[in-house]
């Protein structure tokens, strides 16, 4: 039972990892961090009710997880936002001013 | 085990910073447009300092010569008070304290619209500090890291009229989101061994857990390394480190060179020594033997990818970014070689902590003389240091000793506590990895001296450059930096017999 969770947790997570390497658009980047911390979401709770120790924690843990992870997010936007601003662009691969 | 009214004094410290970032949060919205927001930033280093002399109080609370107070746990043991946290508090709010002073007077308005928010924003960076350091309890110690890590990509973009320090930003909220992500990850995956997320429950199931799980163990592991590799920007994790460094103002830079790398090493060496020590049973070659050689792969990475990017550095940030990975590296060391039973070593933690000293000292001196540079010259590049000592020679001779502790010469704080981090490397008999130090400090030699030779060697600097732009702050900084670096040098034993008298991993680290 338990293993199927871990499994699409697993799959999420890669997906969000691969989107965030590889995505073009920055929102689509932010987007792709936060399917990585619902797949870790989804791995707690699995944890919380078919666990080795079924406990209430795991599902505590994701309540505060969601709450970081919309901070977190609030704050890629607000700093995508004052990039645009200047920039006018919101492509990734035109990020690349610094090393020079 | 509910939180009682008498258990807040113990949270005094990380309280006074609460209260203090929410006061002065709001006198910034009432102040007046014509006051100056200098004064907020005093505000913010007085709150630091009483949140110091909190720190040092319960310090000596626990360490009175009759009836100390043994370590103490609140929160149903999710938080605790003990010489570990303690003594990492200091380094963090003395950092801050220092990087706030140096940044007085600096602040241009037409730089950073919002300067109130500049100074005080450092407050809840430096609380997530402070409960990273002292969590007993994953979701605390996920809690904090998020709150210094959401609080510094604020600080790093705070230039917001500047693109180069937007495209700063968001680099590292997306290297630094999904570093958080590989961390959750990890620990997800320890409460699911264990089904708690007390990190002394954890270890306990972990310990007797089936070895069928021994693989779910190692994946938690590297996960956690990944991410929290990422942080302290230790090699192959580091990438995102120049560019950031580069972006952001450089108090800024240094906040993240210093304390916020010193608060991912407080948290690793919890981790590692709370949580997987031990872990394996008493097998022949336990898991944990594995996960410490982990650490110390990571460690060897660090110093030589640092080492060697460090060298075709033109920008002196970029270049101080690269050393910082390569320190990482040595500080990773007293972690990964752990308290082996059949050598006698276990001054893991004094090494750790007086390299961190020897660190925080030397670069928060070294990019407080970045600044000067930048003020005159306006940028950061290397050629800026150009001539130096026929500007400053005061200055010069500062810039040399700090120089040589970051290379590891002697005498001085970085040459004693690199031979401190040697010896233990040699003590446990890790000699490939005592090779790799040397090895590469010796290639640092040649980017460090490089300024060195800048300041010496060069006299065609441009006309018009001549006089150094030296703020008050910014001297005192550097003169301060250089004093304690030159004192940690002569005087090692005074620190280290003192962090070996208070820190005893066994009564700290191990009490159920």
């Amino acid at each position: 039972m338990i293993s199927s969770y871990l499994t699409l947790a697993a799959v999420l997570f890669v997906i969000g990892l691969y989107g965030a390497l590889s995505k073009k658009n920055a929102v689509i980047v932010l987007l792709c961090i936060e399917l990585m911390l619902n797949a870790v979401n989804l791995n707690l709770i699995a944890f919380a009710k078919y666990g080795i120790n079924p406990s209430l924690k795991g599902q505590i843990f994701s309540l505060f997880n969601i709450t970081i992870a919309a901070a977190e997010a609030a704050v890629g936007i607000a700093i995508l936002i004052a990039l645009y601003r200047n920039k006018a662009t919101a492509n990734v691969t035109e990020m690349n001013s610094l090393k020079k | 085990m509910r939180l009682q009214l008498s258990d807040l004094v113990y949270l005094s410290p990380e309280l006074t910073l609460v209260i203090a970032a929410v006061i002065i949060s709001v006198l910034d919205l009432i102040l007046p447009n014509k006051v100056n927001r200098t004064i907020l930033g005093w505000l913010s280093i007085v709150s630091l300092m009483i949140s110091t002399a909190f720190v040092i109080y319960y310090m000596r609370l626990l360490n009175l010569s009759e009836d100390p107070l043994a370590p103490v746990q609140l929160l149903n043991l999710s938080y605790r008070v003990d010489d570990f946290a303690n003594l990492f508090k200091l380094i963090f709010l003395i950092g801050t304290i220092f990087i706030l002073f140096m940044s007085i007077g600096s602040v241009k308005k037409e730089d950073i619209h919002h300067r109130g928010e500049y100074y005080y924003l450092f407050l809840p960076a430096t609380l997530g500090a402070m409960i990273m350091a002292s969590s007993g309890d994953l979701i605390t110690l996920y809690v904090g890291l998020e709150l210094l890590s959401i609080t510094s990509y604020i600080l790093v973009g705070i230039r917001k009229g500047n693109t180069k320090t937007n495209e700063a930003a968001f680099k590292y909220i997306v290297v630094g989101g999904i570093a958080s992500a590989f961390i959750l990850y990890g620990m997800s995956f320890l409460y699911g061994l264990s089904g708690s997320t007390n990190l002394t429950e954890i270890n306990q199931a972990l310990q007797v857990s089936d070895s069928s799980f021994e693989l779910l163990i190692y994946v938690s592991f590297m996960l956690i390394v990944a991410g929290l590799g990422t942080k302290i920007a230790a090699a192959p994790f580091h990438t995102w480190a120049a560019d950031v460094y580069q972006g952001a103002a450089t108090p800024i830079t240094a906040y993240l060179a210093t304390v916020s790398k010193a608060a991912g090493f407080a948290m690793l060496f919890r981790l590692v020594y709370l949580v997987y020590y031990g872990v394996g049973g008493q097998d022949s070659s336990p898991v944990f033997i594995d996960l410490f050689m982990i650490i110390l792969l990571v460690a060897a990475a660090a110093m030589i990818i640092g080492n060697v990017l460090a060298l075709k550095q033109r920008k002196v940030k970029r270049l101080l970014a690269y050393s910082g990975v390569a320190n990482a590296g040595y500080l990773l060391v007293p972690i990964g070689i752990g308290l082996h039973s059949q050598f006698p070593h276990s001054s893991n933690f004094s090494e750790l902590y007086f390299y961190l000293i020897a660190y925080l000292f030397m670069n928060i001196g070294a990019f407080a003389v970045l600044m000067a540079i930048e003020r005159t010259t306006g940028d950061g590049e290397l050629k800026g240091f150009a001539g130096l000592y026929y500007r400053a020679p005061y200055t010069a001779f500062a810039v040399v000793i700090l120089l040589l502790s970051l290379a590891g010469l002697p005498v001085t704080g970085g040459f004693i506590g690199k031979v401190f981090i040697l010896l233990g490397a040699l003590q446990v008999k890790a000699y490939w990895l005592a090779i790799v130090m040397i090895l590469t400090s010796v290639i640092s030699f040649y980017y460090y001296f490089s300024i060195i030779r800048q300041m010496f060697m060069r006299t065609n600097f441009e006309a018009g450059s001549n006089k150094l732009n030296l703020s008050v702050p910014i001297a005192i900084t550097i003169w301060i930096s250089t004093v304690v670096t030159i004192i940690l040098g002569f005087f090692p034993n005074y620190v280290l017999s003192y962090i070996n008298d208070i820190f005893t991993i066994g009564t700290d680290f191990f009490i159920r």
